[in-house]
């Protein structure tokens, strides 16, 4: 299993999201995802229920009713978008998907490891409760490298943070440098020993 | 003897000493870097079940792809330090020339101070730029050995105007200690360091150095004309045989004594801004010069191939951590100091360095057998490490130092005084581009047969220089046989 997400096998799906605790990072993320299709949320899809209470609906998106600016996304209604690729989605963590799909052939998205619970109701796969891979009992394909520890980053998901005091490109680094310290100690016996040097040696030197 | 060194002679052995330490303490970060370094070049390897993915977030892991892997980063690396020496060896001969037209000082603090900001530059801003670009690493570490070359000669020559014949052998084995003091050094600064960064090694290497070329500068007397003392100049070769064969050692030093007041009171007549130097061609026809560089090529090919990769093979061969592997890299120098000074010593017991080298030079064949099959034990392999670098070591810093004094200060150079720095610029040029050959051929043969035909290798090239000496060693020996022999019916 990849760390992307397995599509090819997608055709003709239709996709209901709804997306508990949610925030995605960047406004160009909210554009896509909301525009990836035309129309709005349908009155026949489980987003729209969720929604009614919880938001508002603006195009295929269903946001958080809340006083801050931010604009978090609760919902996403995806149907009869023929959708093959939704790599982009997973930016954030998703706490809940449900995925109709009219090709049956489609792979839950990293497979039913990455959730507590998958119900398959009327062609749909209901995947629920996200859980966190890096405490998974069964092995982990690959483990993060050294000083670096795993944190989860979407379903099936993770990615390797630097532990407390690393830093850097692949946390090769620790601790900071005290480099005012070292550069004035050398400066200062630097000038010392050179004028002590100059005083006793070149000071006498004969011009023939 | 000591009785004619004043603390001006110990000052002006400090000073050289420093000079010299500073500039391998530098070299050796470079050496002793290379896993980080090459880490900080490479995207994370991650293969599972032979499909490659990588790890997020990219920033930590994946964003830097100068290299696609680790073994093309070590070629690369391998391929700077060929450079690097290549651009040394040719700085070597062009060096050791200007040495002897020019001021040493100025040339020495120049070297120390530009190979400084160069070598600030190369590891240090680029990481603080994020600036990685391969052409611009050739570049500046062609200038730096450019730079670093002026150094060498410089030094020997201003040890050959302070100290003359008598213990040059041992007083120049002490003090060319000084590589593998300068190895050691900087192995310690840059494990060190190593933890915040490499970049910061390279910081700390070069302002130490760009220091000690202030000093320099300020405290250098480069002989002992400059403050009105005696300068030690030889009449011939053959004097160092007369000397330690000699019965009047005495008569010896005063006569050598009236020359060299003698020799001065003309200079200062001439009132001469630059003492005659001898030509390039004419120093390269001096007899020894050719054998010795030649075997000295092979000899440093060795030696700076056990300096350039041995934190990497063990780190690579053992699994040991670098900072661990860079520790214990500094028994071999360690080792080489001791043999430096003791070799030295006994072939100025003996009046001959070439038998000394010899021995020293078959017995390290063997001790590279030796190394080649240690077992995984720190313990072991320092103790080892420490011999073969005192069999291989030794000669080597013989060569570069003593023995191309000896050459530079010898008979066939009657009319001019001024041959030290260009023959050592010989001598230490074509033992470099003996060693920029090796090291790239180091990192082939182990990426294409590994480490076990890499030791294979050293075995051939110490044969080889043995053989190079083999017509200076046998006309030493018929010399002592001589002399042994009248000795004899002498009594």
């Amino acid at each position: 299993m990849t760390a992307g997400v397995t599509t090819s096998t997608i055709c003709l799906c239709t996709v209901f999201i709804v997306l508990f605790n949610v925030y995605v990072d960047s406004q160009d993320t909210d554009a896509q995802l909301c525009q990836m299709c035309e129309g709005t949320v349908r009155q026949d899809s489980p987003v729209w229920d969720f929604c009614l209470t919880k938001g508002h609906i603006r195009g295929r998106c269903c946001f958080r009713n809340n006083t801050s600016n931010v604009d978090t996304i609760i919902g996403l209604d995806l149907a009869n978008c023929s959708i093959s690729h939704i790599e982009h989605l997973y930016n954030s963590s998703t706490a809940f998907i449900i995925l109709k799909i009219a090709d049956l052939n489609l792979n839950t998205l990293r497979g039913n490891a990455s959730w507590e619970k998958v119900e398959v109701k009327n062609n749909a796969k209901i995947c629920q409760g996200q859980t966190n891979i890096c405490n998974q009992t069964v092995q982990m394909p690959w483990d993060c490298p050294e000083n670096s520890f795993c944190s989860p980053y979407g379903p099936g998901f993770f990615e390797c943070s630097c532990l407390h005091n690393f830093h850097g490109y692949k946390c090769l680094r620790q601790g900071e440098f005290p480099i005012v310290k070292v550069l004035g100690i050398l400066t200062g016996s630097t000038v010392v020993v050179s004028s002590l040097l100059w005083f006793t040696q070149r000071r006498k030197v004969k011009n023939t | 003897m000591w009785s004619l060194y004043t603390y001006h002679h110990l000052l002006a052995f400090l000073l050289t000493f420093l000079s010299y330490v500073l500039l391998h303490a530098s070299r050796k970060t470079f050496s002793n870097v290379k896993v980080s370094i090459s880490a900080q070049w490479t995207p994370s390897a991650l293969q599972q079940n032979g499909s490659n993915s990588s790890l997020s977030p990219g920033e930590t892991w994946e964003e830097n792809q100068l290299f696609a892997d680790v073994e093309e980063a070590t070629l690369f690396l391998g391929a700077l330090d060929s450079i690097f020496l290549f651009s040394y060896a040719v700085g070597l001969y062009i060096s050791g020339v200007i040495g002897d037209r020019f001021n040493l000082r100025y040339v020495l603090s120049f070297g120390l101070c530009g190979s400084a900001v160069t070598e600030f530059v190369f590891g240090t801003l680029t990481e603080w730029l994020h600036f990685y670009n391969v052409y611009f690493y050739c570049i500046l570490w062609v200038i730096n050995g450019l730079l670093q070359s002026t150094v060498w000669p410089c030094v020997v020559a201003i040890m050959g105007n302070w100290f003359g014949k008598s213990g040059r052998g041992f007083i120049f084995g002490l003090w060319s200690a000084c590589a593998s003091v300068g190895n050691i050094l900087g192995a310690f600064l840059a494990s060190s360091v190593l933890k915040y960064g490499y970049e910061y090694a390279f910081l700390v290497t070069s302002v130490v150095q760009f220091a000690g070329g202030v000093v320099v500068f300020f405290g250098l007397l480069t002989s002992p004309k400059e403050i009105g003392l005696r300068d030690y100049s030889e009449t011939g070769l053959r004097s160092v045989t007369r000397d330690s064969d000699s019965q009047h050692p005495l008569m010896n030093d005063d006569e050598d004594a009236l020359c060299d007041e003698y020799s001065i009171q003309q200079r200062d007549e001439e009132l001469e801004p630059q003492p005659k130097a001898i030509g390039f061609l004419q120093a390269f026809c001096l007899p020894g010069v050719i054998p010795y560089s030649l075997a000295y090529a092979c000899l440093k090919l060795v030696n700076y191939s056990f300096f350039f990769w041995l934190p990497f093979y063990l780190c690579n061969n053992f699994g040991w951590k670098e900072v661990q592997a860079d520790r214990l890299s500094v028994w071999y120098d360690v080792g080489g100091i001791v043999g430096g000074t003791v070799q030295g010593l006994i072939s100025d017991v003996l009046g001959k360095r070439a038998p000394v080298l010899a021995i020293s030079l078959l017995l390290a064949m063997g001790a590279l057998v030796g190394y080649s099959h240690s077992p995984n034990n720190q313990l072991v392999n320092g103790a080892l490490l420490a011999t073969t670098g005192f069999l291989i070591g030794g000669p080597s810093n013989i060569i570069s130092s003593a023995i191309s004094a000896d050459l530079g200060r010898q008979g066939a150079l009657q009319n001019s005084q001024q041959a030290l720095a260009t023959v050592t610029g010989i001598v230490d040029g074509t033992g470099s581009i003996g060693a920029a050959g090796g090291q790239y051929l180091v990192s082939l043969i182990e990426s294409k047969l590994g480490w076990m035909c890499v030791f294979y290798f050293f075995i051939i090239m110490t044969g080889c220089s043995v053989l190079f000496i083999i017509p200076l060693l046998y006309r030493e020996i018929c010399s002592l046989c001589r002399d042994s022999q009248a000795r004899t019916h002498q009594l």
